[in-house]
């Protein structure tokens, strides 16, 4: 597939850590920047600044932004749990867009990789759900902007239960509550397997005229439309 | 209630509206709307200057209207302008949240300036979690429902206005999480997606000449929304009982222009 490919992927946890090692697998030369909130964390400027001086003007740039521990009722939520719920994910992601925008040239991409809930909101999670679908509007947005210089943006929408903080057993509550015959694949996926390779085929120029599009891989949750 | 009607029934008889950003524009189109249809309507407005001279025409006119001072990039003025409205009415049933800071011209992302993003994401995203709070109680106490204004530019993106599209996007979201919250409450959340002519709309046209146009080709209905007659009404269904089992929906008041939903 993309052998060879340079990627930039921006984020921390499981899912980005098991994204790295499925794009790893499959050939991708990746730098990975762990975003300021994680422990020894960087800004996103230095960070991308760093990984281009590693790897080189990147090809694919991957955002994982964080999801907060919770569930938390709105309600019951302070205003520093809500900046760090909803507004912090997507001065995140705008960040991303900014400082690797220099570095992209004719063909690369960038996605973001989102939970599900971005399209249909949750509850306990209503900050973050709200972050993911403006996040989600930023990559339309980039992509209607950048598509004159070749650029495309995508996200790639993966079941909660990958997104949300594992122990917490939100994200299949979540999904639970979007569904009422479960996934019709049988579970969430993993990211190494079943996500990574979607990176790769995102990243393969055989799929540049899709841009600023989602591309759900949920196991078969989230359908509409 | 049941929300059988007659004819000139008028669906928010003894209900109470708060509206932010009501001095003008959108605001002020649905508060007339929903004072024109009973409801004793409280505009937040961040310049009583403007907002006190429309307060005082629509009680000339025979309306419940009075106007608070409240900045909705404060919480404490969003606190303050519902317990206002509570203090006054004995009771809050819909909370409009409108209000939202000027969209600047055609941007490019990476030209986005901090006190851009800042005054978007306080005025839409934080005054949205604020209001929601302050509000939460009292209209649990009603069986009320709160209304977000979102944007076509959240749904399909925008390569004018990114920021302005990612925060009408997050209050769609949102709006979803609320009322999934909410449900059990007995409280609604629902959005209008709205194009009309407003002031800030004809800020859009002068900055972009074809603007105008292009709306026009877009739209089925041939022409831009009215903030009263064309806006106000969906916010008079939303707000009433008759739209007692809807939560968590967009309502496209534009004339079929965005047709993606």
């Amino acid at each position: 597939m993309a052998d060879g490919t340079r990627t930039l992927l921006v984020g921390d946890g499981p899912l980005a850590d098991g994204l790295h090692d499925g794009l790893v697998h499959r050939g991708h030369v990746v730098a990975q920047v762990v975003p300021v909130g994680a422990d020894g964390g960087t800004d996103i400027d230095a960070g991308i600044g760093a990984g281009v001086s590693l790897i080189g003007p990147p090809d694919l740039v991957v955002h994982v932004p964080q999801v907060p521990a919770g569930p938390v009722a709105l309600v019951d939520q302070t205003t520093q749990q809500w900046v760090e719920a909803c507004e912090a994910p997507m001065a995140e992601a705008f960040a991303v867009a900014r400082a690797c925008r220099p570095h992209l040239s004719d063909g690369a991409r960038l996605v973001w990789v989102l939970p599900t809930v971005a399209m249909g909101g949750a509850a306990g999670y209503v900050g973050s759900a709200a972050a993911s679908e403006g996040i989600r509007a930023l990559a339309k947005s980039a992509a209607r902007q950048w598509g004159p210089d070749g650029l495309t943006t995508a996200v790639l929408a993966v079941a909660p239960e990958l997104a949300f903080p594992p122990d917490t057993g939100a994200g299949a509550r979540t999904s639970a509550a979007t569904t009422l015959t479960g996934p019709a694949l049988g579970g969430p996926g993993d990211a190494f397997g079943d996500i990574a390779p979607l990176l790769d085929l995102l990243a393969d120029p055989a799929a540049r005229f899709m841009t600023g599009a989602t591309l759900v891989a949920d196991g078969g949750v989230w359908m509409a439309p | 209630m049941s929300p059988d009607l007659a004819p000139g029934d008028q669906l928010l008889e003894g209900r109470v509206v708060l509206v932010t950003g009501g001095a003008s524009g959108l605001g002020l189109g649905m508060a007339t709307a929903m004072a024109a249809h009973g409801a004793a309507v409280v505009l937040a407005c961040r310049r009583p200057e403007t907002g006190e001279p429309a307060a005082v025409q629509l009680r000339e006119a025979g309306h419940d209207v009075r106007c608070v001072r409240c900045d909705v990039a404060s919480a404490d003025d969003l606190r303050a302008a519902v317990e206002a409205t509570v203090t006054a009415h004995g009771r809050l049933d819909c909370m409009v949240h409108n209000a939202i800071a000027p969209t600047l011209g055609p941007t490019r992302i990476q030209d986005v300036a901090q006190d851009h993003w800042d005054a978007m994401m306080a005025t839409a995203i934080r005054a949205t979690f604020e209001g929601a709070r302050a509000a939460h109680p009292h209209l649990r106490e009603a069986g009320g429902s709160m209304i977000l204004m979102t944007s076509a530019a959240g749904m399909e993106g925008s390569a004018s206005l990114p920021v302005y599209a990612m925060v009408k996007a997050a209050q769609r979201t949102l709006a979803k999480g609320l009322a999934a919250e909410w449900g059990a409450d007995g409280i609604r959340v629902n959005c209008i997606a709205p194009v009309a002519l407003t002031p800030a709309m004809e800020r859009a046209y002068g900055e972009n000449p074809v603007l105008h146009e292009r709306l026009l080709e877009r739209t089925p209905l041939g022409r831009i929304g009215d903030p009263l007659d064309d806006v106000g009404p969906v916010a008079v269904f939303l707000a009433s009982e008759m739209a007692r089992f809807i939560t968590g929906q967009t309502l496209c008041v534009d004339g079929g222009g965005f047709l993606g939903l």
